[in-house]
């Protein structure tokens, strides 16, 4: 009977709060204040922790994982004809881009430093701050590992359309929204580049030698020798796929600041 | 659960992640079966690092032992193999000896020694001094006991001179 009352009693003090019109947490906290009603000010605490955690384990459990796997999946490619692991590590290049692109970030206000790193925060929470900036940095230049090509004059040119975009970019005025959209249409294109048009162009491997691959398929296996093309397995543009999916969604869940 | 333990475990599971992805691009492993087989030779090789780091390495004796059996069957092939896996940090002197001994061993001929074996013998006493200058080894069944008796046979084993012409070399005993 005691509990129902409890309940009775509780649910009156939402209702009284549901009916005032409508207001941000700190005029919560004063109209619970003059009302002096510790339930509410207890209730409110409460959801305010819960909402605390679940922003904390997405913020540093989540996230992290998601920037891990895709930096994990940027350098991973599948050898043609046996589907076997080659794990491809970052050019110099590619990490330098990733500071670009970092750069960016922090000018078009996808990412406030000092909202990621205080004085006044405990040093775990800058810790944590941290490596979830390092794994999406991790993940930035896995990235560009992933679009530009291994190898040959396609390196080159991709690395140098990157390379003019970035810069471009770096002086530009962009906001977070027109620079998220922006890198999805870069990395789009590279993608279809080196994954549609490139591996299109690329011969399949062949098992009875130069030669006989060279009569069945003398453009496509030109156009590999001309360009220096590796030759993966179609499987390995679908794991590219899912690590850009994987970096953008991070990038999208990623907030502005830790705070 | 506090923020500042989530905030912790974040940190834990990026660091252990991020050395799994390190490890990975490290060990290149060709297929998912390859990822076992090299995380476990990883982590027998930090085993044995931090044992050498803890002064408490010691070489595999049970290995060494089947190495001494097959090295007295004049099984070299098979005995360097059992050394080689007994001493993998190759900081034990009295392995690495042996391993060497069954270079010259091998490579000993009547007429004419095997070139190869006798300079691959000389690469692996390379490493001797370093572990032990003064090491002599206790083993009677060796005629040569130290790394300088065993560096001039290979030595002299390699060079053409007019005594390998002699006749008599083909009654001189195997060392």
């Amino acid at each position: 009977m005691s509990e129902l009352t409890k309940t009775k009693a509780d649910l009156e003090d939402i209702e009284s709060v549901d009916d005032s019109p409508v207001m941000d947490g700190s005029d919560m906290s004063s109209a619970a204040a003059e009302t002096n009603s510790p339930r509410l000010l207890k209730l409110q605490d409460g959801s305010e922790q819960a909402r605390e955690r679940s922003r904390a384990v997405r913020l540093y459990l989540f996230l992290p994982i998601i920037f891990l796997t895709s930096a994990l999946l940027g350098g991973l490619r599948l050898a043609a004809p046996d589907g076997a692991f080659v794990f491809v590590t970052p050019a110099l290049l590619c990490l330098i881009f990733a500071v670009f692109m970092f750069a960016l970030f922090i000018r078009g206000g996808m990412i406030s430093i000092a909202g990621w790193f205080s004085d006044g925060a405990p040093t775990v929470q800058n810790v944590a701050s941290g490596a979830v900036l390092l794994t999406a940095y991790a993940a930035t230049a896995q990235v560009f590992n992933s679009l530009i090509p291994e190898t040959g004059l396609p390196f080159w040119v991709v690395a140098f359309c990157f390379a003019w975009s970035l810069w471009n970019n770096l002086f530009a005025d962009l906001d977070n929204k027109k620079l998220l959209r922006s890198m999805i249409a870069l990395f789009a294109f590279a993608f279809a580049a080196k994954y549609i048009v490139l591996a299109g162009i690329t011969a399949p491997a062949g098992e009875g030698g130069w030669l006989r691959s060279l009569i069945e398929n003398p453009a496509k296996e030109t156009m590999t020798w001309l360009l220096d093309l590796p030759r993966y397995t179609a499987g390995t543009g679908y794991i590219q796929f899912f690590c850009l999916a994987l970096y953008f969604a991070g990038l999208y869940i990623l907030p502005r600041s830790a705070r | 659960m506090k923020t500042k333990y989530i905030q912790t475990i974040g940190v834990a599971i990026t660091a252990i992640y991020g050395l799994f992805i390190v490890f990975l691009y490290a060990a290149e492993p060709r297929s998912l079966e390859e990822v076992t087989t090299k995380a476990k030779s990883a982590v027998e090789s930090t085993v044995t690092k931090g044992q050498v780091l803890a002064g408490t390495y010691e070489i595999d004796q049970a290995k060494f032992g089947e190495g001494l059996a097959a090295f007295r069957a004049d099984n070299f092939v098979l005995a360097r193999d059992r050394f080689e896996r007994a001493d993998p940090e190759k900081r034990d002197a009295n392995t690495q000896f042996y391993i060497a001994y069954s270079y010259y061993r091998q490579g000993w001929g009547r007429v004419s020694n095997d070139d190869s074996l006798f300079k691959a013998g000389l690469d692996s006493l390379q490493r001797l001094p370093a572990i032990a200058p003064d090491f002599v080894s206790k083993d009677p069944d060796l005629k040569i006991k130290t790394a300088a008796e065993l560096r001039n046979e290979f030595e002299e084993g390699l060079k053409v001179t007019v005594d390998d012409f002699n006749p008599l070399r083909l009654v001189r005993e195997r060392k």
